[in-house]
């Protein structure tokens, strides 16, 4: 887990940065992590697309690697952080058995990605208090102190976890982004899931792109982002930096507390027999059959949620439009599979 | 895994900690996992900041004894309580409480004040046993008490409920209960005392050589943790290890001269075997989740009938919690919450949280029994369990009654 996981920029990246140029007190920790930035030769808006907020919640991690190996900017600019809590990479929940890395076959052979911890490394950031007051005043339990989505605005003098954070609100502020999206998975127990999470700023957003993701065969919940719940990026992108904001959620049972034994094909074929009984006697809030939720059907829906709310952006502000091209096509990869849209 | 564990631990009586350990290797290798080193590894550090807690406060404790500060605390305490027995079963229940009332840990309070009131206690009448339970029972309803409930700041992250507006129904939970329990333990058995007889009872105290430092560790320990929970800087970020530790230092110059590093021998040594459960402990999660065991075992729970749910939760939550209060609220308590959705989440993870601290109760760890009757000098906690039983039965009412009436406390509230 120590070993990076190796990510290759498409041509038309513009420039390769690290959280460290925006908040140059991470330059050299755990936290620091690259920056992917595809800029088009049109004005328009800015986008930032955010991955590995939760290095458990793998179809967010690959669709940015996704993202970064095959786009093309033409209007605007996307801004892509692929691992947001670079240090949860780094190591495994304690007690949850999961495979430390799993597998993707490619054209140009097999690729290894990390499955880390959702929260930061303990090793990195040490003790957890025994509560802990966020840097809204939100009180959670100690652990929270490492989650990064519930670290927001961030705190240039905080722990590891909330400079982190406040490195992405300075990203935010200096690239003048207009729009955040936060690529996460949840288990398919858990409410809020298929869904697109919004700030009341970007309802407008969120119900275009559900229109459109309709359309398409992809059902989405919109659920409005609670304005007491503290500290995620949903709520504190827009509060705090004033940027439309969104959150999409795709069902992942490798990380639920009802998986059965955690491995490697649980995380790519998503199969799991003690979710099914679940589903059968109605305690969950997707359907899971026998097939599962595969990572390449994660992953599209996470495309297709992309494609749709940067399209509902240009219907709704067209100056702030962003337009890109070479998105790797949700029906396509749930067909050809993620490995043949990676280098 | 269970089978192998029992042949171990009783007949061929090894360590507690060792036998657990051995289980979650044979069940690796059962399930085909192989040594599974890294896994026994991590999950053996699953626990590794309790352990550190414990250790830390069990150092604590016996600087406390040794220094002469618990006997002189435990005087002044006589003194001032010995009059009125319904005020100082209540008073007593208070500060064996506060402690988790502010750490959410039951762990905190029985081995922070508990060595303070076991003795004042005894000392007034009432026996070892029923003592040992007071401080159990004391420390678990602590631990459920606002303003601090971890149990239900772990199960509201897996909801996304904020941590806002439980005052009211742990309060609800918690006093009725902390007021019965008290009384209904010491009550009967406390006896009034004369002036001259309190005199007797009192054990040697060296306040009036050392004055007001001598209270110093203790309210530099309960100041920190207070602190810690306001969020100020450079100490939120200490953790109650150090809290516990800087405590131990502190006495060293407060009261009598003793050996430090005997002291934190001794504890360190008394501590091992609930130490070693721990990581062993950690290391049967680690297997079960592993093995697939962990899912079966959650499924079948939330597979009960609707009927069989709250008999499910009543059984299921403290007997994980006898593993991890902690580790039972996600694992167990998430699930739950989710299966009751359709009510009041702040009730419901309320009466949850009430139902998992009976898990402190039982065998392996048993935190709250064990430490409790190590604090009366009481080498088997399974005498202490006998006096929980009907508390502890009190408490797992409570809890699947507010559950029930959950959407009555709702229109009320």
């Amino acid at each position: 887990m120590r070993e990076a996981d190796a990510i290759h920029p498409g041509p038309a990246l513009t420039a390769a940065r690290s959280l460290s140029d925006y908040f140059p007190s991470l330059k050299g920790t755990p936290g620091d992590t690259p920056v992917y930035v595809y800029a088009g030769a049109t004005e328009g808006g800015n986008v930032l697309i955010i991955g590995g907020t939760h290095p458990n919640e793998p179809a967010g991690f690959v669709t940015s690697v996704m993202l970064i190996e095959n786009i093309r900017a033409v209007r605007g600019k996307i801004v892509i952080v692929p691992q947001a809590n670079a240090s949860g990479f780094t190591h495994s929940d304690p007690q949850e058995g999961s495979p430390q890395r799993f597998p993707i076959a490619t054209a140009a052979g097999q690729r290894w990605f990390r499955l880390g911890s959702r929260v930061t490394n303990p090793i990195h950031q040490w003790p957890d208090p025994t509560i802990y007051v966020n840097p809204t005043g939100q009180t959670l339990a100690g652990i929270e102190a490492r989650n990064l989505n519930r670290a927001y605005p961030g705190k240039a003098g905080g722990n590891l976890t909330e400079k982190v954070a406040f490195g992405i609100m300075e990203l935010i502020k200096k690239e003048r982004i207009d729009l955040g999206i936060d690529l996460h998975e949840s288990a398919p127990e858990y409410p809020v899931i298929n869904a697109i999470v919004f700030h009341e700023n970007s309802a407008d957003l969120a119900a275009t792109a559900q229109m459109e993701l309709q359309a398409e065969g992809f059902e989405f919940r919109l659920e409005a982002s609670p304005p007491n719940l503290r500290g995620l990026s949903h709520r504190e992108w827009g509060d705090v930096a004033g940027i439309r904001a969104i959150l999409m959620e795709t069902p992942n049972a490798s990380h639920g507390r009802l998986k059965g034994k955690p491995s490697v094909e649980l995380i790519i074929d998503g199969k799991d027999k003690f979710y099914e009984k679940a589903a059968r006697l109605g305690r969950l809030f997707v359907p899971f059959g026998p097939d599962g939720i595969p990572l390449k059907n994660r992953v599209a829906r996470h495309l297709a949620g992309l494609k749709a709310v940067l399209s509902g952006l240009k219907e709704l502000d067209p100056g702030k439009a962003v337009e890109v091209e070479d998105l790797p096509p949700a029906d396509r990869v749930r067909v050809e599979g993620i490995g043949a849209f990676l280098r | 895994m269970v089978g192998v564990f029992i042949l171990l631990a009783v007949p061929l009586k090894l360590p507690m900690g060792v036998a657990i350990a051995l289980s979650a290797l044979v069940g690796a290798l059962a399930g085909g996992q192989g040594f599974a080193l890294r896994h026994l590894v991590e999950g053996a550090f699953g626990f590794f900041d309790i352990i550190l807690i414990i250790a830390a406060a069990m150092i604590f404790m016996k600087v406390l004894q040794e220094s002469g500060i618990l006997d002189s605390l435990v005087a002044a305490l006589l003194k001032a309580f010995y009059r009125n027995k319904v005020l100082l079963l209540l008073a007593v229940m208070l500060l064996v409480m506060f402690p988790g009332m502010i750490t959410g840990s039951s762990l905190a309070a029985v081995l922070s004040t508990g060595p303070l009131v076991a003795p004042v206690l005894m000392k007034l009448g009432l026996a070892r046993l029923k003592t040992a339970a007071f401080v159990a029972m004391g420390a678990i309803l602590g631990m459920i008490a606002p303003p601090v409930n971890i149990l239900v700041m772990i199960m509201g992250s897996g909801v996304d409920m904020p941590y806002v507006g439980l005052t009211l129904p742990l309060l609800i939970i918690v006093v009725p209960l902390a007021v019965v329990i008290a009384l209904g333990l010491g009550l009967k058995d406390l006896k009034i005392v004369s002036a001259d007889e309190i005199k007797t009872l009192l054990p040697e105290s060296v306040a009036e050589r050392y004055g007001l430092r001598l209270y110093l560790p203790l309210l530099l320990v309960l100041a920190l943790m207070i602190l810690q929970n306001l969020n100020v800087p450079l100490i939120r970020d200490l953790g109650l290890p150090a809290i516990f530790f800087i405590g131990s230092l502190s006495g060293l110059f407060c009261g009598r001269r003793f050996d430090f590093l005997k002291a934190t021998q001794k504890a360190v040594e008394e501590a091992m075997p609930i130490l070693s459960i721990l990581a062993g402990v950690g290391m049967f999660i680690q297997v079960m989740t592993l093995t697939g065991a962990r899912g079966w075992a959650v499924t079948t729970f939330l597979s009960l009938p609707p009927a069989l749910l709250y008999a499910g939760i009543g059984v299921s939550l403290p007997l994980f919690g006898g593993v991890s209060a902690y580790g039972s609220a996600s694992v167990l308590g998430v699930p739950f919450l989710l299966a009751l959705i359709n009510k009041n989440a702040l009730i419901t993870s309320s009466a949850l949280s009430a139902i998992v601290g009976i898990g402190d109760l039982m065998p392996p760890a048993a935190m709250a029994a064990r430490f409790s009757a190590q604090v009366v000098g009481e080498r088997s906690f399974f005498k202490v369990l006998r006096y929980c039983l009907v508390p502890a039965i009190l408490l797992l009412a409570m809890g699947l009654g507010v559950l029930w009436l959950a959407p009555l406390l709702d229109k009320i509230m």
